[in-house]
């Protein structure tokens, strides 16, 4: 089972390519939250979902690199069977 | 990512937003925790301010918006379910716990936090009741999903134990403004449960003799 923040981020990052965090945060409209955003990425690296890099640091800034996640070809494929499993359900149930 | 605004520390060195949260991290926090969650999301507050320009406000509020980001990490990262590798786990759990009590009790006394306390428990409650027994409550077929989170008024109940553990959160949310409507509102709910006990046995009753509520589905209380 696939929970569902963990689908929103698999659908925003497959649909609009890769993105930083906050960039997720902000496209969620609320459905992710800032200060937990990185556990569940954290965790769907783990799992091997999305994987991520670090930004190209540039030399005349100061501050950390932040990270840019992509699914990875598990992850992409997880959505498919998921978005598959949960129309067929529907379509069982529905009469 | 453009320059981040600094400011001068103690010695008159640049300090740039969340040095210090980065130094606290390796006191809680494994190296790949600190990797994969800390960082990035210090790294945000930084690109935030910097995105924030010259601004005061933008600045200020980019600052308060990372800030609380950090701190709601702290308290959430002890609980984070894949976070069974960070050092010391159910302490961290433990202390957070305390912490969060103890603050409680100390800022807003015995009283609220124990209401807290049991409104988190009960929030809990509601919802592992929610994910076994979902309602039965006709609903409009493109209803809006919405996550109930810890608000009350949008988890779907129906008239069983649910729709009770409801009602008792219910009394203990408003007891914590109204304090003293507490009694009335614990004998308001013990009637009220006493006059559901005896419609369901009346409902029961009248299906048994098949009179008007013939036909119905059973309704289950548990």
């Amino acid at each position: 089972m696939l929970p569902k923040k963990e689908l929103l981020i698999l659908e925003l990052l497959v649909s609009e390519g890769s993105m930083y965090g906050l960039q997720l945060v902000e496209r969620s409209d609320g459905a992710l939250k800032r200060g937990t955003v990185y556990v569940t990425l954290g965790r769907m690296e783990s799992k091997g979902l999305i994987e991520s890099e670090q930004e190209t640091p540039n030399p005349a800034a100061i501050g950390l690199p932040r990270r840019i996640y992509h699914p990875t070809a598990l992850g992409e494929r997880m959505l498919r069977a998921w978005t598959t499993f949960t129309r067929a359900v529907a379509w069982e149930v529905k009469p | 990512m453009d320059d981040v605004h600094t400011r001068s520390g103690v010695g008159g060195e640049a300090v740039t937003p969340g040095t210090r949260l980065l130094k606290i991290a390796p006191l809680l926090f494994n190296e790949r925790f600190i990797a994969t969650v800390v960082r990035p999301t210090i790294a945000d507050l930084q690109s935030e301010v910097a995105a924030a320009g010259p601004d005061h406000v933008k600045r200020l509020r980019a600052r308060c918006r990372g800030y609380s980001a950090f701190w709601m990490l702290i308290l959430v990262a002890p609980f984070a379910s894949w976070s069974d590798d960070l050092p010391n786990i159910a302490a961290g759990r433990v202390a957070v716990g305390s912490a969060v009590v103890t603050l409680t009790v100390m800022t807003l006394g015995a009283w609220t936090a124990f209401v807290t306390a049991a409104g988190a428990l009960i929030a809990f409650l509601i919802h592992a009741w929610y994910e076994r027994h979902p309602s039965e409550i006709a609903m409009p077929p493109d209803a809006p999903w919405r996550s109930p989170q810890i608000n009350f008024s949008s988890t779907d109940v129906a008239g069983n134990v649910g729709g009770l553990i409801f009602v008792v959160g219910s009394v203990l949310i408003v007891s914590l403004g109204l304090p003293s409507v507490f009694w009335f509102l614990l004998a308001g709910t013990i009637a009220a449960c006493f006059v559901a006990w005896g419609l369901a046995a009346w409902h029961s009753r009248a299906r048994r003799e098949d009179w008007t509520c013939a036909g119905r589905p059973r309704r289950q209380l548990f």
